[in-house]
């Protein structure tokens, strides 16, 4: 039961600009969301807005990345993660989700289609949870060609989600990626490999009667592109 | 069952007839980044809010909250230098400046800890992690607003201490509301173990278990271990939670009560140094870390917790006057009295009350002794002797004890010795502190002396409670009631003597009639009890068979089935 928590200044300096830097981003986001909302529709065609488009794109990568990064560093430097799960209603997951990337699929002509058991309840950790989702799907515009389809349903036990895009599918690096992570391998030689290790170890903390969360990787599926598959006990 | 596939909506933020005008609500925003609350106030006006104020730091808030009723609150947890969002939603709860309807969110860069594991007494209703969403922020704002209206009646019964009705009001709600069954039923538990039903509570929380394996309710099955005695099943409880989740703090904190309670003071001192790493912002926490420090005479560990403690205070309403008496003793064993001096001076301009001016008198001789000014100390002990002799009340057990340790070691002998008896009678069955008694006359060089002293102690006050039950059992309840008068008088804390000192009051009446004076009587019993040691099993149902005696509460029969069986039960326990 010792500690090794490293170094505690370090940790300190580490979350107070990770502080700072969210401000920043949750700014960012914010007000490019306010003008591509302000812009409308019309202003589709004005070369700006697919480049307003693929800032906010690049803005939600970059939050992604730092929760990413966060809670990374706290499984190095410190033991595990603030893990708090809470029964949640999944309609309101997916409100929450579908709110979240409204505007930047509507500004890259995206549609997303949801599909849900309505009263549905599972206990899991929501924030995390909404995190890893939201990555799947900001991963998944980059894939798609015009459709994402966010799939929920309960299935021996376990919660299925499934994050399913139009496009040519992963390719086959990422899809190996998929394969090994979780297995010891290191996640730091692959880029790709950082945000699934995040969303493996993510899905692996939720346990539950001797089984625990898993996720995947699939080409197909209903839309015939890419599938990120989230499953939770 | 499933729900069609449906487009999402290209539309502003979906409200989902939740029947809640969020736009006729009064909003404050407290964040101390200009670019945060601008973007805060965009997406509640988004959500059609016109009445929005704003406050950059936790201190122009709690102005603000003095001076206007807010619904909802959107409050940064980390606001920079001053007060945190924890210091102000705490000084607010505590000052009483929310309505009970006011819903408030806190908000975080990150999931720290302090916000998942805080063991903190006073929780928001939701916590937001950045960047927030318009569509994340409605749904818990929708959320926290439908749970308000669940524990409503809850809430209310709570505060009227009403603990049984309260736990029956939850059950029903869980039955209802799926979503908020967890929470209900964790309620439910609080409020039977508040009302001395730990059997009830523990099935509640077994219950849970075999659902999901919540940490609270694991930790919950160790308190009423604990409760019961059972020390150390409780601690192997607490260990098993922290081996698994090593950031669940309740548990850290409980595990080292159970220590403190086997004596185990170094143990518990480690638990509660490893628990104030994970989470340093906890007054209560650095205070135990601090004061169990200085009984282990680990200055420097005790010096650090107690500056922390201060530091913490600054700006919390939580501040404690134990971490400036405990940090003048830390000085003092420095050798620096001068300095030692300064901060009880502190302690009395921060804090009023006699009992501030005992410690402080206390304090200020054990810091001469230990910095070898014995002639000071002297004098400080006089003049405590002669603040004692003045007063009949007794302070609490700490405070007694620690004012024998300084009488003992200026030389005084008589008034110590009185302390120390008085400390044993009034906790006649509590052997950990026979222990650390002992420990004191060993160090006074009394050892045998002191063991024989504890000894009659603990049977004078025994001989007292069981003259008190035999009046009692050969019906003399007249005599038994002005006898247990006194043995209030000569042992006014001692749990056993007040809880029978109630219960012969209840037989008193239940026998020969309801009676204004005994009846107030027996509620100041309880309520001093309830002081001095919240939560005891006997507590909710002494308080519910006083309430059933008010005239047109309880037929005669009944009456007579409650008298005998309260026989049945002391002739069991006796």
């Amino acid at each position: 039961m010792e500690d090794r928590a490293g170094s505690p200044e370090l940790f300190m300096f580490l979350a107070s600009t990770v502080h700072d830097m969210k401000n920043s981003i949750s700014v960012l986001t914010g007000t490019l969301e306010n003008l591509l909302v302000q812009a409308g529709d019309s202003a589709q065609d004005n070369p700006a807005y697919p480049q307003m488009a693929q800032m906010l794109y690049q803005t939600k990568r970059l939050n992604d990345h730092l929760i990413q990064l966060l809670a990374l560093y706290k499984e190095v430097g410190r033991p595990d993660y603030p893990f708090d799960p809470t029964p949640v209603q999944v309609s309101e997951l997916v409100d929450q989700l579908a709110a979240q990337q409204r505007v930047l699929l509507q500004s890259k002509g995206i549609r997303l289609t949801t599909e849900f058991p309505p009263d549905l309840i599972w206990t899991l950790d929501e924030d995390l949870v909404l995190g890893l989702l939201a990555h799947a799907i900001n991963n998944a515009v980059r894939y798609t060609r015009d459709q994402i389809a966010l799939t929920i349903r309960e299935q021996d036990g376990f919660m299925e989600v499934r994050v399913e895009d139009n496009g040519a599918g992963f390719p086959p690096a990422m899809l190996q990626a998929g394969q090994v992570v979780g297995q010891g391998i290191n996640f730091l030689t692959n880029s790709s490999g950082l945000g699934l290790y995040f969303a493996s170890e993510v899905a692996k903390s939720h346990k539950h009667r001797q089984r625990q969360g898993s996720i995947a990787l699939e080409n197909g599926g209903t839309l015939g592109g890419g599938c990120f598959i989230l499953r939770l006990p | 069952m499933n729900a069609p596939p449906a487009t999402t909506p290209v539309a502003p933020a979906p409200d989902k007839a939740s029947g809640i005008n969020w736009a006729e609500k009064r909003y404050l925003i407290v964040d101390d980044f200009v670019g945060v609350r601008q973007l805060l106030r965009e997406a509640l006006r988004s959500l059609g809010a016109r009445h929005i104020d704003q406050a950059s730091s936790g201190g122009e808030a709690i102005g603000l909250l003095a001076r206007i009723q807010y619904d909802v609150i959107l409050c940064d947890f980390n606001l920079g230098e001053g007060k945190s969002g924890q210091h102000v939603l705490e000084e607010a709860r505590i000052r009483g400046l929310l309505m009970p309807s006011c819903v408030w969110l806190m908000v975080s860069a990150e999931k720290s800890v302090e916000a998942v594991m805080g063991a903190a007494e006073h929780q928001p209703d939701a916590y937001i992690i950045k960047p927030i969403t318009e569509g994340v922020l409605l749904t818990r704002l929708n959320r926290a607003w439908q749970k308000k209206q669940i524990f409503q009646e809850i809430d209310q019964a709570y505060l009227e201490k009403d603990y049984l009705r309260a736990a029956k009001l939850c059950e029903a709600a869980a039955a209802r509301n799926k979503l908020h069954e967890v929470d209900l039923l964790r309620m439910r538990a609080t409020l039977l173990l508040k009302a001395g039903e730990p059997e009830q509570a523990r099935a509640v929380y077994e219950k849970v278990l075999q659902e999901r394996d919540f940490n609270w309710a694991r930790t919950g099955v160790g308190k009423i271990r604990m409760a019961n005695g059972d020390h150390e099943a409780a601690r192997q409880m607490f260990q098993g939670v922290i081996a698994e989740n090593r950031f669940y703090l309740d548990a850290y904190d409980q595990l080292a009560k159970s220590l403190q309670n086997m004596g185990r003071l170094q143990e518990s001192c480690d638990v509660l140094e490893r628990a104030a790493k994970l989470s340093p912002n906890s007054v209560p926490r650095q205070r135990a870390l601090g004061v169990t420090a200085l009984k282990l005479g680990n200055i420097a560990l005790a010096e650090k917790a107690f500056r922390k403690c201060l530091q913490i205070g600054e700006y919390s309403i939580m501040k404690t006057v134990d971490a400036y008496f405990g940090l003048a003793r830390v000085l003092g064993q420095k050798n620096d009295p001068k300095e030692a001096l300064l901060l009880l001076a502190a302690a009395q301009r921060d804090f009023s009350g006699r009992m501030i001016e005992l410690r402080s008198k206390i304090t200020e001789g054990l810091v001469y002794h230990e910095s070898g000014d014995y002639r000071r100390a002297r004098k400080s002990g006089d003049e405590l002797e002669e603040m004692l002799s003045g007063e009949r009340e007794r302070p609490d057990t700490p405070t007694c004890l620690e004012m024998a340790t300084l009488l003992f070691a200026v030389g005084v002998k008589d008034a110590p010795v009185e302390l120390l008896c008085y400390v044993v009678r009034n906790n006649d069955d509590n052997i950990v502190l026979h222990d650390e008694v002992q420990r004191i006359f060993d160090k006074a060089r009394m050892g045998d002396e002191g063991a024989a002293l504890i000894q009659s102690a603990r049977k004078e006050a025994s001989e007292m409670m069981n003259k008190g039950v035999l009046l009692w059992k050969t019906n003399k309840l007249p005599e038994a009631v002005a006898w247990m008068r006194e043995a209030r008088k000569s042992l006014p804390d001692n749990m056993r003597i007040l809880f029978n000192s109630a219960q012969i009051l209840i037989s008193h009446m239940q026998a020969k009639g309801y009676d204004e004076a005994l009846m107030t009587e027996a509620n100041d019993v309880l309520m001093h009890v309830d002081r001095i040691a919240p939560g005891q099993q006997r507590f909710a149902q002494l308080i519910e068979q006083l309430q059933k005696l008010i005239p047109g509460r309880m037929s005669a029969e009944e009456i007579e089935a409650e008298l005998s069986a309260a026989l049945k039960v002391d002739h069991d326990e006796e």
